[in-house]
C-alpha cells in the first residue's frame, strides 16, 4: 500500500484543477468553469499553496445544511459549514465533517462494471451505458421500471419523475429509513398541513422531548444543536435558562442533555401526552373557543395523570410536576419523534402532541406551519415495502437503485434478497459498494455528492446549490448525467435538448431568479448563487393552522409489541444515522460520546434487569426476535427502561468496504416488517426481545477509562441555585491583561518572560454548558490535522489518535443520574509537563503560548505523555496508512507523521500562519475571529472560543476571566486539575445543573 | 585464610579460567539463546515500530523502563561491594569483590540499553548526546531522561575504569602463565605491570581514589534515575522519598543478585575456601538492612498517598493494593488483577521473603540463600513494574485510564536482556579471574623463607 499521493495521481489532479477548467461530468463533457466560494485576487483559481473554498450543500442527511469545501491544489480536503447559510450557520455535525470520506471512500466503484453469473467485470463507460439503454429497450411494459434511490432533493427528484415519466414508469421511490412520513401524516390530521413545521427551540423555555434525538439525526441537528444552546445554556450577564425534560424509554445523547429524565414504559408516550394536554387544557382553555374546548374536554376526559402514571410506569408526583412546569413555562415546546417512538402507532402519538402543543398554546408560536421544510422526501416505507411484493410477483423487469440500498434497510420480512432474485435486471447507479450493488447486473457508479451538480431547498428563502469542488476522482458520471445520456440515447422527446443535468439544473433556476425578483442577467445571478452557496433569503412568514376536530376520531391505543422479553428500541445512531455513516473510518473511530464504544454495536441494558439476567457489563449476550437472532455486547446504561434493550442502528455492513465490513450488528434484522397504520412509516418500536447470556465476554471497546471522575473534578458543575444566587459581572468590562492565579514558584512567570506573549498568547474557552457532546470538533480534528485510523484492536490499547476527545463521566445512580461531557484536547499549558521533560526539546513553549510539538526532532521517549496530566497526548505506535483515494484528503498543510513520534493538539497551527500572512500583508495584527481552529469551527453550539488571551478584548480573554482584576469575578470559569499547576491555556465554563444527583 | 598460600591463590583462581565443565557450555548455551531472542525481538519491533510492544496510551512505558531500572539497580550493588567496602575495609568484600564489580559493568551496560530500544525512534538516540551539530540543536537540560544520560554514562566509565584497573596485577598474573594470541591480549591489557614495589605504591593510590571516585555514584545514580520518576507529575511518581528509597531497593537487589551469581560460582569451581559462609551471611545482613529500609518505604507511600490527601494519590495506592473501586454502572470493582498481583509478589519478596535471614543457619545454608535471593530478584523487578506501570494505569483522568498487557515482543526482549547480562558474565568468569588474586594474596599472610620467625 503506498503512502501519501501517487505522483501520478498529483499529477493527475494538478493537470484537472491546474487548467482552472475541469471535466465535470465524465470524459466526453466539455470542461466547466467553477466559482470559489470567495474569489481569489485577479481569479486566479488555482496557484499552489493557495486554498481554494467551494460552497455546496451537505448530501449526509435530508437537512441541507451549507457547506464550504476547501481545496488545495485542486483536491477537496476539508468540509466547514457555510457561515451564511440559515441553516447551519456555518456549523456542520459530526457526519457532515466526515463527508470528506464519504468523497474519497475507499469502497467507492471505479468504473463501469457488468455482472454475469457472478463474475465482475470491468466494462468502459460507454459499454455500460449502452448495455443500460439496452436494459431499457428490453422492457416490454414500461410500468415494469422502477428507481428507487435514496435522496430526491430539489431539482434531482424532478428530473427523476421526469424520465421515468418520459418512459412511462411510475414515479421515483425514496427510501430513506428514517422518513419522518408521520409528522407529516399527523399534521395533515391534525392541522391540515401535510408539512413538517418549523420548532423554535431556541424560544422555548421548556422544552419536553418525547424521544426525538434532534441533537443527533432528526430533522436538522445542526440548526437543533444551536438553537439549543441557545435555549438551554446560560448567558452571560443573565440569570436563569430554559428547561429541557426528556420522556422517553431511552437516553441517548439527545436524553442525557436533559436536565430531567421521566422513564416511561416503551410505547406509553400518548397516554401520557394526552393526559399532559388535559391538565394544560384546563389551564388554558380560556383562550379557546368554547366549543373547541369542550370538544377537547369531553376528548381528554379518561386520559387523567394517574391513568397515565399507570401505563407509564413513571411516578405519579413526577408526572404532576412535569404537568405543573409545562403550565408555568412562559413559552413551552413539545417535541416527537425518532426511532423510539416510531412505533404502529407513530402518527397517533404525533397526533397527541400536536394536540398538546394546541392546548399549549405552542402553534403558531414555538411550532410554525408554512416553512416548507424539504427535508424529509421519503416515500413511506409502507410503499417502498409494496414495490418488493410487485418484484416478488415477478412484476419489476428493470430495477435502477440510484444510491438507496434495500438489502440493507429492509426488514427480512420484506424479503427483498428474493425479491431482487426475479428482477430481471439491476442497474445500480451508487457511487460505493454496497448489499445492493453487489446483487446489480450493470454498474455506472454515479460521482460522488461533492463532484456533481444538484441543489435542495430545506427550508422557505434557503436555495441552495451543490456544485462539484473538485475534479471527479474517478472518472465517473452523476447519475443525473447518466439517466440523460440514456434518455438521449433513447430519444426520449421529453428530455430531448437536455445536454446535462447542470444545464437542467439551470433552467430550473430560472424560475428561482424570477421567484428572488432578481433583475441581473442570469449568468450573474448564476454565478452569484455558485459563489455563496446559493440563495438566502430571509423570508418571515407565519401560517395560522386551525385545529381539525376530527381528528379526535383517530385511534390512540397504545402501539403494538410482538414477541416475548424485552422491547427492542432501535436507536438512530449519532455517527452513522441509519448505516449510511457507518463507511466511514473516522465515524467508526470516533467513540459515541454517551458510550464511548468504538467500531461496535452493543445493546444498552438497564443494570436491575442485567442483574435479574445474570448480565455483567461487556458480557456476549444472545438477542432473539421472533425474526432473527443477533450476539451483541450488553452494556449496562442507567438510561433505558428496565423493560427495554435499545440497539443503535446503522452497523452489521455486509458488503460495503473495509471500514464498515463485519463490524457491529445491523438491528433492523431483529424487526417484523411492520409499518406505522397512518404514515406507512416504518414502525421501528414493534417487537419484544428475548435476551440471553452468551458466551463470556464480547470484544467491546470502549475509550472511557472509567464511568466516574472520583472526585477528580475533570468536569465542573454548579447548581442553577447557585449560579443564580452570585453576582454576574458582565466581561466585556475586564480589567487589564493578566495572566492567571499561579501557585508559589522559584522561577519567573512566562507572560513577565520578555519575549513571551506578545502579541499573542492563543488560548480557548469551553463553555460546558453549552457542550452538547455531540462530537462533531471530533470528525473536524480529524479531517484537518491528517490523523490516522488504527481500528479497533489498536484501539482496544488505547492506541488512537485522536487529538481533541469528548469526555463522558457519569453521577449518580439509577434513575437519578446525570452524564457529563467535555471535550479535552491539549491544554497548551504555561508550565507545561512535557515541555520539561522531553530531553531533546522536542516539545517546548513558543513565544505564542503553543506547546509546539516538533515532529522531526522527536526521538519518541513518551515521556511527555506519562508526564501529560490531562494525558492528551498520542504516539505513532506504527507506520499508518491512509488508504487509496483517502490520502487525497490529506492537508498538505499538517506533516504527515511518521512511525515513533509524539503528536497532539496544535490548537491548528497552520491556520494560525494563515491567518498571520494575511494580516502581515495588510500590515497589521492579527484580529480576533480571525484564527479559527477545526474544532472551534464546526462547532454547532458555539461552546469554544479561541483567540488571544494577551488581549484583553478578545473574546476569548473575556470568557476565560483571566487577570487578578477579572479573577475575583470567576463564576463559572475553571481550569482542569489546577492542582497540578499546568497553567492551562484553556479554560473551561462549568456546566449549570438544575438537579445534583446524590453520590453513591 | 591463613593456611592458604600465595600459590594455592593463583592456581585455585587460575584453575577457573581453563577447564570449564560441560554444565558451564549447557548454560553458556541457554544464555546465549536467550540473547538471540532477544536480538531477533528487537531486530522485528525496529522494523515494524515500538507498537509490537504492550506500552500503549496512558502507559507511556512498560517492560522496557522497568528493566532498566532493575538493572541499573544491580549494578549498585558491586560499586558498594568493591568501593565503598574497600574504602570501610570489610574484608568478606575480597573473594566476591570482582564478580561484584564484574556484575556491575554488564548491568549497567544492560540497562544502557534499554533507554535507547525504548524509543520510537532509536536510530536517533544519539540526539541525546549534547554534541555541537549543524543544526544548532541542543539537549534540554531541564529533562531527567538527559540527566539519566549523564548518569548512566558516567557510572559506566567508572565502573570499567575501575574495573580495568582492579584487573591489572591479576591480568600480569594471567600473562605470565599463558601463551599464544590469549598472551598477546594479556601482554597488552597488563600495561606493563611488573609487580614493583614502585607500582604498588602508585597502584594502592589509583585504587583507592577511584574507590572514592566511585562511592558517591553508588547514591547519585539511582537517585538519578529515581527522579525520571519522582520529578514528574504521574501520581505514584511525584514523591521526594525516591532518591533514597530507589537507592536502598537498588542495594538491596544488587546483593540479592551478588548472592545469585557467587553461589553457583562457588559450587561449581569449588571455591569454598574462598566464597566462605562467613562472606554470604555478611552479604545476607546487608540484604536484611536494605530489606528493611525498602519495607519501609512502602509503608510511607502509602501513608502519604492518604496523608496528601489528593484523590488521584490515594486512587493511586488502592489500585496498587486492591484495584478499582466500584465503577458503577459498568463494574462492581476491586479485583485481582495483574497489577495487584504484581505488588502482592513485590511485598511478599521484598519485605517477607527476605525474614529468614535474621537466623544465623539460614543466612549460612546455601539453598535456602539461593532461594531467598532468587525471590528478591523476582520481588525487586515487580516492584519496578509497580512503580511504573501502575503508576501510569491511573493517574489523574479517569477517562484514559488504560491496562498494560505485555507481548511477547517486550517479553522476548527482556529475556534477552539477561541473556546479554548473563552471556557476558559467563563469558567473564572464563576469561578473567573472577576472584581476584592480588587481592586475595593482600589479605594471607606473607610468604616466609624462615618458618621459624612465626611469632
Amino acid at each position: 500500500m503506498e503512502r501519501g499521493m501517487r505522483r501520478r495521481d498529483f499529477f493527475k489532479v494538478l493537470a484537472a484543477g491546474g487548467a482552472t477548467a475541469t471535466a465535470i461530468a465524465g470524459c466526453s463533457d466539455p470542461p466547466e468553469k467553477l466559482i470559489p466560494f470567495l474569489l481569489p485576487p485577479d481569479n486566479i483559481e488555482f496557484s499552489p499553496g493557495i486554498p481554494v473554498d467551494y460552497a455546496t450543500t451537505c448530501s449526509e442527511c435530508p437537512a441541507g445544511c451549507g457547506m464550504v469545501i476547501r481545496t488545495r491544489e485542486g483536491r477537496a480536503i476539508k468540509a466547514e459549514g457555510n457561515p451564511d447559510h440559515p441553516v447551519n450557520r456555518g456549523a456542520l455535525c459530526i457526519r457532515g465533517q466526515a463527508s470528506m470520506q464519504t468523497l474519497y471512500n475507499p469502497a467507492r466503484i471505479r468504473s463501469a462494471m457488468l455482472q454475469q453469473n457472478g463474475q465482475w467485470s470491468e466494462v468502459d463507460w460507454a459499454q455500460g451505458e449502452a448495455a443500460f439503454v439496452e436494459a431499457i429497450r428490453n422492457v416490454s411494459d414500461p410500468a415494469g421500471i422502477v428507481l428507487l434511490t435514496d435522496r430526491a432533493e430539489g431539482t434531482r427528484g424532478h428530473l427523476l419523475d421526469q424520465w421515468l415519466a418520459a418512459l412511462g414508469a411510475s414515479p421515483k421511490l425514496v427510501l430513506d429509513p428514517l422518513g419522518q412520513n408521520a409528522i407529516k401524516t399527523a399534521n395533515e390530521k391534525t392541522f391540515g398541513r401535510k408539512e413538517i413545521p418549523q420548532y423554535h427551540i431556541d424560544q422555548a423555555t421548556f422544552l419536553l422531548n418525547f424521544g426525538s434525538d434532534f441533537l443527533e439525526t432528526w430533522l436538522s441537528p445542526v440548526k437543533q444543536n444551536r438553537q439549543f444552546a441557545e435555549m438551554h445554556a446560560v448567558k452571560d450577564g443573565e440569570t436563569g435558562k430554559g428547561t429541557f425534560v426528556h420522556v422517553g424509554p431511552h437516553r441517548s445523547l439527545t436524553g442525557v442533555n436533559a436536565d430531567r429524565w421521566v422513564s416511561v414504559n416503551p410505547g406509553s408516550e400518548i397516554e401520557l401526552a394526552l393526559a399532559l394536554a388535559k391538565s394544560e387544557l384546563q389551564r388554558r382553555r380560556r383562550e379557546l373557543s368554547l366549543s373547541e374546548a369542550s370538544r377537547l374536554e369531553s376528548f381528554f376526559e379518561p386520559y387523567t395523570l394517574e391513568r397515565a402514571a399507570q401505563a407509564t410506569g413513571a411516578d405519579l408526583d413526577s408526572l404532576k410536576k412535569l404537568a405543573q412546569d409545562l403550565g408555568r413555562a412562559e413559552r413551552s415546546l413539545v417535541l416527537v419523534g425518532g426511532t423510539t417512538t416510531a412505533s404502529n402507532q407513530a402518527t397517533a402519538l404525533q397526533i397527541a402532541v400536536n394536540l398538546l402543543n394546541y392546548v399549549a398554546g405552542n402553534i403558531g408560536g414555538t411550532v410554525q406551519f408554512g416553512a416548507n421544510q424539504e427535508i424529509d422526501l421519503s416515500t413511506p416505507y409502507a410503499e417502498v415495502a409494496a414495490l418488493f411484493e410487485r418484484m416478488h410477483a415477478g412484476e419489476v423487469t428493470l430495477l435502477i437503485v440510484d444510491g438507496a440500498n434495500p438489502l440493507y434497510y429492509l426488514p427480512a420480512g420484506v424479503g427483498v434478497a428474493e425479491a431482487l432474485d426475479k428482477v430481471g435486471t439491476i442497474v445500480s447507479l451508487s457511487s460505493a459498494w454496497d448489499e445492493t450493488t453487489h446483487r446489480a447486473n450493470i454498474v455506472l457508479p454515479s460521482l460522488s455528492a461533492y463532484e456533481r451538480w444538484g441543489d435542495s431547498f430545506p427550508q422557505r428563502g434557503v436555495f441552495a446549490l451543490k456544485q462539484p469542488v473538485m475534479a471527479p476522482v474517478f472518472p465517473l458520471k452523476a447519475s443525473e448525467d447518466t439517466l440523460l445520456a440514456a434518455a438521449e440515447a433513447l430519444e426520449l422527446t421529453d428530455l430531448a435538448g437536455v445536454p446535462n443535468f447542470q444545464e437542467y439544473l439551470k433552467t430550473s433556476w430560472q424560475e428561482i431568479q424570477r421567484d428572488a425578483g432578481s433583475k441581473e442577467p442570469f449568468d450573474t445571478f448564476w454565478r452569484r448563487s455558485l459563489q455563496n452557496g446559493g440563495v438566502f433569503r430571509q423570508v418571515a412568514f407565519s401560517s395560522v393552522v386551525r385545529l381539525n376536530l376530527e381528528v379526535l376520531g383517530e385511534d390512540m391505543a397504545a402501539p403494538e409489541l410482538g414477541g416475548e422479553g424485552l422491547v427492542l428500541i432501535p436507536t438512530a445512531s449519532l455517527r452513522h444515522r441509519s448505516g449510511e455513516g457507518a463507511v466511514s473510518s473516522w465515524l467508526q473511530e470516533i467513540p459515541d460520546p454517551v458510550s464511548q464504544v468504538v467500531w461496535d454495536s452493543w445493546a444498552d441494558i438497564n443494570p436491575k434487569t442485567a442483574a435479574k439476567l445474570g448480565i455483567r457489563h461487556g458480557d456476549q449476550i444472545r438477542i432473539s426476535s421472533p425474526h432473527g437472532e443477533v450476539l451483541t455486547a450488553a452494556y449496562l446504561h442507567y438510561g433505558v427502561h428496565p423493560d427495554a434493550i435499545a440497539i443503535p442502528l446503522g452497523q452489521g455492513r455486509t458488503q460495503s468496504g473495509q471500514a464498515s465490513e463485519g463490524v457491529g450488528l445491523n438491528v433492523v434484522g431483529l424487526l417484523p416488517a411492520r409499518a406505522d397504520a397512518a404514515s406507512g412509516d416504518f414502525a421501528y418500536l414493534s417487537t419484544r426481545v428475548s435476551v440471553a447470556k452468551g458466551e463470556g465476554k464480547a470484544f467491546l471497546v470502549q475509550l472511557d477509562g472509567s464511568p466516574r471522575q472520583l472526585d477528580r473534578e475533570i468536569i465542573q458543575t454548579m447548581t442553577l441555585e447557585q449560579y443564580d444566587q452570585e453576582e454576574k459581572p458582565l466581561p466585556a468590562h475586564g480589567g487589564e491583561h493578566g495572566g492567571q492565579p499561579r501557585p508559589i514558584t522559584f522561577y519567573r512567570p512566562r507572560d513577565e518572560t520578555p519575549g513571551y506573549y506578545e502579541p499573542y498568547r492563543w488560548g480557548m474557552t469551553v463553555d460546558v454548558d453549552r457542550c452538547t457532546g455531540c462530537s462533531a470538533c471530533v470528525a473536524a480534528c480529524y479531517a484537518e490535522n491528517n490523523i490516522p485510523v488504527v481500528g479497533k484492536e489498536r484501539t482496544a490499547l488505547g492506541r488512537e489518535m485522536s487529538w481533541i476527545r469528548i469526555e463522558r463521566f457519569l453521577e449518580g445512580e439509577g434513575d437519578d443520574y446525570q452524564t457529563l461531557m467535555q471535550p479535552m484536547m491539549c491544554q497548551h499549558c504555561e508550565n507545561a509537563g512535557c515541555e520539561a521533560v522531553c530531553p531533546v526539546y522536542a516539545t517546548y513553549h513558543t513565544p505564542e503560548g503553543l506547546n509546539a510539538q516538533v515532529y522531526n526532532r522527536c526521538v519518541g521517549t513518551r515521556y511527555c505523555s506519562n508526564n501529560c496530566a490531562y494525558k492528551v497526548r498520542r504516539f505513532n505506535w506504527f507506520e499508518y496508512e491512509f488508504e487509496s483515494p483517502l490520502h487525497m484528503q490529506l492537508n498538505p498543510d499538517v506533516t504527515v507523521r511518521s512511525k515513533g513520534v509524539m503528536e497532539k493538539c496544535t490548537f491548528c497551527v497552520q491556520r494560525i500562519h494563515r491567518a498571520r500572512w494575511d494580516a502581515d500583508a495588510k500590515g497589521r495584527e492579527i484580529r480576533d475571529g480571525e484564527v479559527t481552529p477545526a474544532c472551534v469551527q464546526t462547532c454547532p453550539t458555539q461552546a469554544l472560543t479561541f483567540g488571544n488571551l494577551s488581549d484583553p478584548g478578545s473574546q476569548v480573554s473575556r470568557n476565560a476571566m483571566r487577570g487578578e482584576a477579572r479573577e475575583e469575578h470567576r463564576l463559572r470559569q475553571y481550569e482542569v486539575l489546577k492542582d497540578t499547576a499546568s497553567l492551562p491555556a484553556v479554560t473551561y465554563l462549568r456546566k449549570v445543573t438544575r438537579h445534583q444527583p446524590q453520590e453513591a | 585464610m591463613t593456611e592458604i598460600t600465595y600459590s594455592e591463590v593463583t592456581a585455585d583462581v587460575l584453575r577457573t579460567l581453563v577447564r570449564p565443565k560441560p554444565a558451564y557450555f549447557l548454560l553458556l548455551l541457554g544464555f546465549v539463546t536467550a540473547l538471540g531472542t532477544g536480538v531477533f525481538s528487537l531486530a522485528v519491533q525496529v522494523d515494524v515500530g515500538i507498537g509490537l510492544s504492550g506500552i500503549s496510551h496512558p502507559i507511556g512505558w512498560g517492560f522496557y523502563i522497568t528493566n532498566f531500572v532493575f538493572w541499573i539497580g544491580i549494578g549498585h550493588a558491586g560499586t558498594l561491594i568493591s568501593a565503598i567496602f574497600f574504602i570501610t575495609r570489610a574484608p568478606w568484600r575480597t573473594p566476591i569483590y570482582r564478580a561484584a564489580e564484574g556484575m556491575t559493568v554488564f548491568a549497567v551496560m544492560t540497562a544502557g540499553l534499554f533507554p535507547i530500544l525504548h524509543m520510537g525512534r532509536p536510530w536517533y538516540g544519539y540526539w541525546l548526546i549534547p554534541y555541537p551539530n549543524s543544526r544548532m540543536l541542543w539537549v534540554n537540560f531541564k529533562s531527567p531522561l538527559l540527566w539519566d544520560v549523564f548518569a548512566v554514562s558516567t557510572y559506566l566509565t567508572i565502573s570499567v575504569t575501575f574495573f580495568i584497573v582492579g584487573l591489572i596485577p591479576d591480568l600480569a598474573s594471567m600473562r605470565d602463565s599463558t601463551k599464544g594470541p590469549r598472551k598477546l591480549l594479556y601482554t597488552i591489557l597488563a600495561v606493563g605491570w611488573t609487580n614493583s614495589y614502585q607500582q604498588w605504591i602508585h597502584y594502592a593510590r589509583a585504587y583507592i581514589l577511584l574507590a572514592a571516585l566511585a562511592t558517591p555514584l553508588v547514591f547519585s545514580v539511582h537517585s538519578i534515575v529515581s527522579w525520571d520518576f519522582a520529578m514528574s507529575n504521574v501520581p505514584g511518581w511525584h514523591s521526594t522519598i525516591f532518591a533514597p528509597y530507589f537507592v536502598a531497593g537498588a542495594i538491596f537487589s544488587g546483593l540479592a543478585m551478588v548472592l545469585t551469581i557467587t553461589i553457583p560460582m562457588r559450587v561449581i569451581f569449588g571455591l569454598e575456601k574462598y566464597i566462605t559462609d562467613h562472606v554470604l551471611q555478611s552479604v545476607a545482613r546487608v540484604i536484611l538492612f536494605t530489606s528493611i529500609i525498602v519495607g519501609y518505604a512502602y509503608t510511607t507511600e502509602f501513608f502519604m498517598s492518604w496523608y496528601s490527601g489528593i484523590p488521584a494519590e490515594r486512587g493511586q495506592f488502592y489500585f496498587r493494593a486492591f484495584g478499582d473501586p466500584a465503577l458503577l454502572p459498568f463494574s462492581e470493582g476491586s479485583t485481582l488483577g495483574f497489577p495487584q498481583i504484581a505488588f502482592w509478589i513485590m511485598v511478599f519478596c521484598n519485605i517477607f521473603a527476605p525474614l529468614p535471614l535474621w537466623r544465623y543457619k539460614i543466612r549460612t545454608n546455601l539453598v535456602a540463600l539461593f532461594i531467598i535471593s532468587i525471590l528478591i530478584n523476582i520481588g525487586m523487578w515487580f516492584e519496578r513494574f509497580n512503580i511504573i506501570v501502575n503508576s501510569l494505569q491511573r493517574d489523574y483522568n479517569p477517562q484514559v485510564w488504560g491496562s498494560y498487557t505485555p507481548t511477547i515482543i517486550e517479553t522476548g526482549i527482556t529475556l534477552g536482556s539477561f541473556g546479554f547480562f548473563f552471556t557476558l558474565f559467563a563469558l567473564f568468569v572464563r576469561s578473567i579471574p573472577a576472584l581476584s588474586i592480588a587481592q586475595l594474596k593482600e589479605n594471607l599472610d606473607p610468604p616466609r623463607k624462615n618458618p621459624t620467625q612465626q611469632d
